[in-house]
């Protein structure tokens, strides 16, 4: 369920990644992302997914079990992503390639392999750099972070946090539904209203949210915070470790 | 509970948290719409308790609307009462209010301090002879809708027919998921559900709607059509549409007026006795109803009243959570309490009274 993997245990919110600030995590990962983009060398990408696994089963405390059930998805889509694009490059067609593989009509050449290998790393990479933030982040704390260390308007910050935290509400909504159309006689499965539906609570739901950021005063002046945020030099430390391994591993892959 | 979902509270826990967070700021003016409604006793008797600090302080002006005013009453220094052309019938000093225009406000429907329905149900032995077999037999339930985190852990409960079952308890003891369970609308993880001699949770759903009824406690989520019309048909045979008008009617929902208003555009009263409608209009077997007086008046209240006794004195079982204290003494010949996923008390009401 989705509302399942919106959760992050407590283990993994006292680990050292996630006591690091997210705002500095965050730009980590965006980082990494450009990095990725960079190079079409298969090591950056083997290297900062190996280290993102890491660092994030051990500074981050994931259960590998967890870890892994997060992953497997997108890394199945990485592989047919990889795939097609093997398959399907025009590489292939290119008489003056090498052939690497020859399946009847099927022909692969070395580019079109080299070009689907390196984008099905980068795709992987990105999932794991991505889940390890997810992972070890709290929204709310991300939110804090970003107002009070990122200088994001509080209106902006708060109202993506309500955005976010809406999310499970339409796995609720639309259970909700679905018994309300049982207990009235009308056959399970799916029906087009129960879109409207959800639409309508959704639309409802929003309303009365800012109504309610309204109320609070969101966006007319100064906030005080709950939690106040400070820098430490656990985010220095990790700021300059990630950096360092992107370094490393865009050097490697020249 | 710091690091708790705020979607996973239960109804009146979200309703507490809500306030904590409209507290929380002192503001210099604070309105509270029914801000009791949904909340346990203990939960009311805190909110009041804080509103009157606050009054106390005189550091904030309070608009507190509501409709069951017994615990309100002590705390206002002017009482507006409103009638249902908008118009003011009374302004001013409670006592005043009270002395110059009762009759004027109880006319129209409202609810005075220590006031009680005019009709309560009669209350009746079981009758014993009547049927072995009860209608609906709860069997060491478990539920949980979090792996580990169970919100029913092991509760038993037959309900015979001609039954009134009040399930009381604090917020978030699992009333709500108790009822949801009774009528099929959720699997149990253990045990088992059985309602007139099936599975309610795996019969087809005209089967299930024959037998069961169930009014949520958020009416918005049990909406399904665009109309309050559409909405009081939805799904019911020839014999149930000709029921429409008159319950309609006596709900204070006249078609004539509201039929082809939105559901969602109706006051939380009228959306409370709308989803009650569209369930008390099946006349079923087994009628489960999660916090049915919310947001009434004394008419509203009172035509439920009404209503209820006809359905039940023809041998339907009624199982309401609730917080209502009044309710539970108009209707209640059985009260069974809930308190963190066990029962902790189930005596018939002459027992409990004593």
């Amino acid at each position: 369920m989705i509302a399942e993997r919106l959760e992050v245990a407590d283990g993994q919110l006292d680990s050292v990644l996630g006591r690091t600030s997210p705002v500095v995590k965050l730009g980590i990962a965006v980082l990494w992302l450009i990095g990725l983009a960079l190079t079409l060398h298969p090591v950056p990408p083997v290297l900062l997914a190996g280290a993102a696994l890491a660092a994030g089963l051990t500074l981050g405390g994931i259960p590998p079990v967890v870890l892994g059930r997060n992953l497997a998805p997108v890394w199945l889509a990485a592989l047919a992503i990889g795939l097609s694009n093997m398959l399907f490059s025009a590489a292939n067609g290119d008489p003056t390639t090498a052939t690497l593989i020859q399946l009847g009509p099927i022909r692969i050449a070395q580019e079109a392999f080299v070009a689907g290998v390196s984008i099905m790393l980068r795709v992987a990479a990105i999932a794991c750099v991505g889940a390890v933030f997810a992972l070890t982040t709290d929204p709310t704390r991300l939110a804090d972070s970003l107002v009070q260390q990122a200088r994001v308007p509080a209106r902006f910050a708060y109202g993506a946090l309500a955005a976010y935290g809406a999310i499970p509400r339409f796995t609720e909504d639309l259970a909700a539904l679905r018994q309300a159309r049982r207990i009235r006689g009308a056959r399970a499965g799916w029906h087009p209203r129960l879109f409207v539906g959800l639409l309508v609570l959704a639309i409802r739901h929003a309303d009365r949210m800012a109504v309610s950021m309204d109320a609070r005063a969101f966006g007319s002046g100064p906030r005080t915070h709950y939690r106040t945020l400070h820098w430490s030099l656990l985010d220095l430390g990790v700021g300059v470790a990630a950096f360092s391994i992107l370094a490393i591993a865009l050097v490697l892959g020249r | 509970m710091e690091r708790e979902r705020s979607r996973r509270l239960s109804g009146g826990q979200q309703q507490r948290l809500a306030l904590a967070g409209a507290l929380a700021p002192r503001p210099g003016l604070l309105v509270l719409d029914e801000p009791t409604a949904n909340l346990d006793a203990e939960g009311a008797a805190a909110l009041m308790q804080a509103l009157g600090a606050i009054r106390g302080t005189r550091a904030a002006t309070l608009v507190l609307i509501e409709h069951q005013v017994d615990r309100a009453w002590p705390l206002a220094d002017v009482v507006l009462s409103l009638g249902h052309d908008g118009r003011p019938i009374d302004v001013g000093a409670p006592d005043d209010v009270l002395a110059r225009s009762a009759d004027a406000m109880r006319a129209a429907g409202i609810w005075l301090p220590g006031e009680t329905a005019r009709s309560p149900l009669a209350r009746r032995a079981r009758d014993e002879g009547a049927s072995p077999d009860p209608l609906v037999r709860a069997e060491a339930l478990r539920f949980g809708y979090d792996r580990g985190r169970p919100v029913v852990r092991d509760i038993s409960l037959d309900a015979w027919a001609g039954e009134r079952i009040a399930l009381v308890g604090p917020n978030g003891s699992g009333k709500s998921t108790l009822g949801r369970l009774l009528v099929g609308l959720l699997r149990p993880d253990h045990g088992r559900v059985t309602l007139a001699g099936d599975d309610p949770a795996r019969v087809p759903a005209a089967t299930l709607a024959r037998h069961a009824g169930y009014v949520f406690q958020e009416p918005e989520r049990q909406f399904l059509a665009q109309t309050v019309g559409d909405e009081v048909r939805f799904g019911l045979t020839d014999e149930e549409h000709g029921r429409v008008d008159g319950l309609m009617q006596r709900l204070a929902l006249p078609l004539d007026v509201f039929e082809g208003r939105s559901p969602y555009r109706l006051s939380g009263g009228e959306q409370r006795r709308l989803s009650l409608a569209c369930i008390l209009v099946r006349r079923p077997e087994l009628l489960v109803l999660d916090e049915p007086t919310f947001g009434q008046d004394r008419l509203g209240y009172e035509g439920l009243l009404a209503i209820l006794g006809e359905h039940l004195d023809e041998g339907a079982c009624l199982v309401a959570a609730t917080h209502d204290a009044r309710f539970v003494d108009d209707v209640a010949d059985r009260i069974v309490e809930i308190g963190e996923g066990w029962i902790v008390r189930d005596e018939p009401v002459a027992e409990a009274a004593a």
